[in-house]
């Protein structure tokens, strides 16, 4: 599988990561490299194979307390009367 | 038991740090001046979360956060009487296998400085490698825990998928993560490893299983043990490596165990299999930094969409943009059945192949790695060659296996070299005698005192 600069800027979009255009360059053909060893599963032999997985249990639903909001604050680069800020969305 | 002086701890780190690097956090003034007579000196991985000191997993992305909670098993160590004295290195969100991915700095090996402590675990096997304290924490999703051991001549043990709450361990690859530990001698493994065990409600992967005494019977031997070679990990393998192997196979054989040939057929593609799985599932986990609720926030952003963007463009290294890159290709519209899809069902495969083997033997030996420790920048630009240090460790996280590196002896170099033990779901318990008689008949860990 080849990664070209265009389905790496294509992959960055959905990943939400800020790449300029040499490191882009540089991460297409790294991935390119790495997808060329994976491509070994193809041959792997999985006839046989059932599903053997316990599900995770869930626990129950019961309410406990929360994380101290002051300290929520502490960590949040923008934090006013309860609310994380982020830039304006819709006009 | 495991025991310490907590001052001379620290007064270690700060005699041998400057050289090693093992510490990014070290603990000042809250260490109280007068100790139980329980205490212990512990280092702990920083990507285990712990209110009293910042915790950066080896990221600028966290800038300086403090988590408002403990993780379980760093709280269990505290109740035990363990004094956190440090938080140690770590490649990046625990993603590398030498720490020369961290954003602050590469850990030197103890035994040789122009080379790799391993990793992503290296800070907390060159802590106690270098005698900085006696115990550690570390955490492992492909053999994180294993292989810094190796390189360090310590022990490391990585437990069964769910024998220790991952509540408080930074989040990679949440069906591999495992906390494990790190001593010099087998016992303070095993004890260490019975502190933290155990089910937590605020993790529900934790299993109700009951913990094992581990050290009940640990000096039992091997008689009659039944031990797998893993034949398809070490048809390849040649030189010293695989002497050091033969010699520490020997060893059991001579102890009275039934030593054969085991078949994981497998286990060649335990690698490709890890690095589409680990990658899907870090490229979603590490989705939570956003720039917004915690963490490094882009000055340059003015739009929330770039907040997104600058923010993780700026706070990740190039190793953890690779990978989340690669996992989010592995899961997009139109490659997720051929990528993640197949991996799923190799993955399936390989843990079937163990139950198999496991019916005919009570461990599986391999060695722990395929060299000793390697040089600082022989393989930070060539990924592919980096992963492939994990060929041997990576199995058992895919598998949820409990396995463990114990020293096995030196090099020409003199670096140290490893036997890894394989065990079964929650039979952490014959995997330590195991460990404890190679310990017994070898005394290898010796030279690191």
């Amino acid at each position: 599988m080849k990664i070209d600069r265009e389905e790496a800027r294509r992959i960055a979009g959905l990943a939400h990561l800020e790449f300029d255009e040499p490191s882009l360059e540089q991460m297409a053909s790294e991935m390119t490299a790495i997808l060329g060893y994976i491509e070994m599963l193809r041959d792997a032999d999985v006839t046989e194979t059932a599903a053997d997985r316990e599900p995770t249990p869930l626990r129950d639903d019961v309410t406990r307390p929360s994380t101290d909001r002051a300290l929520v604050e502490k960590n949040a680069p923008s934090f006013e009367n309860g609310f994380f800020v982020v830039p304006k969305v819709i006009e | 038991m495991i025991s310490g002086s907590i001052d001379e701890s620290l007064r270690t780190i700060r005699e041998n740090d400057g050289r090693i690097h093992a510490f990014l956090h070290v603990a000042k003034h809250d260490v109280p001046a007068i100790q139980p007579a329980d205490s212990f000196p512990v280092a702990i991985k920083d990507n285990l979360v712990t209110t009293d000191m910042p915790t950066t997993c080896g990221s600028r992305i966290l800038g300086e956060f403090y988590s408002p909670f403990d993780a379980t098993a760093v709280a269990r160590l505290r109740a035990a009487g363990g004094v956190i004295v440090g938080k140690t290195n770590l490649d990046e969100f625990a993603m590398g296998s030498s720490t020369e991915h961290s954003a602050f700095g590469v850990t030197r090996n103890p035994w040789d400085d122009t080379r790799v402590a391993g990793g992503s675990s290296g800070g907390s096997a060159a802590a106690v490698a270098a005698g900085m304290v006696p115990v550690a924490l570390g955490s492992e999703t492909g053999g994180s825990v294993r292989q810094p051991a190796a390189f360090c001549g310590i022990v490391g043990v990585k437990p069964t998928y769910g024998r220790v709450s991952r509540n408080g361990l930074v989040a990679f690859a949440s069906s591999l993560d495992q906390i494990g530990v790190f001593s010099r001698r087998v016992a303070e493994s095993a004890e260490l490893l019975a502190i933290i065990a155990g089910h937590d409600p605020l993790d529900s992967t934790s299993s109700r299983v009951l913990v094992d005494d581990y050290r009940d019977g640990i000096d039992s031997g091997v008689s009659g043990l039944r031990v797998g070679i893993v034949g398809e990990a070490i048809r390849d393998l040649k030189g010293e490596v695989r002497a050091n192997f033969d010699a520490a196979v020997e060893v059991y054989r001579r102890g009275g165990a039934k030593v054969e040939t085991a078949h994981v057929p497998s286990i060649g593609y335990s690698i490709a299999v890890y690095y589409i799985i680990a990658n899907a599932e870090a490229s979603t986990n590490l989705s939570r930094f956003d720039g917004i609720r915690y963490g490094h926030r882009s000055a340059r952003a003015r739009t929330l969409g770039e907040i997104y963007f600058d923010s993780r463009g700026e706070g990740f290294g190039p190793e953890v943009k690779r990978r989340i890159m690669l996992g989010t290709f592995a899961l997009s519209s139109g490659y997720y059945d051929a990528y993640y899809g197949r991996a799923q069902k190799v993955r399936a495969k390989l843990r079937a192949d163990f139950a198999t083997a496991f019916k005919q033997f009570d461990i599986l030996l391999t060695p722990t790695t395929p060299e000793p420790a390697f040089r600082i920048g022989e393989k930070v630009s060539d990924p592919l060659s980096m992963y492939l240090s994990d060929i041997f460790t990576a199995p058992a996280n895919l598998a949820g296996i409990p396995a463990m590196a114990v020293p096995s002896g030196f090099s020409s170099e003199g670096l140290p070299l490893s036997l890894q033990i394989m065990a079964p779901h929650f039979q952490e318990k014959v995997m330590f005698r195991a460990a404890q008689f190679f310990e017994n008949e070898t005394a290898y860990w010796r030279a690191t005192t």
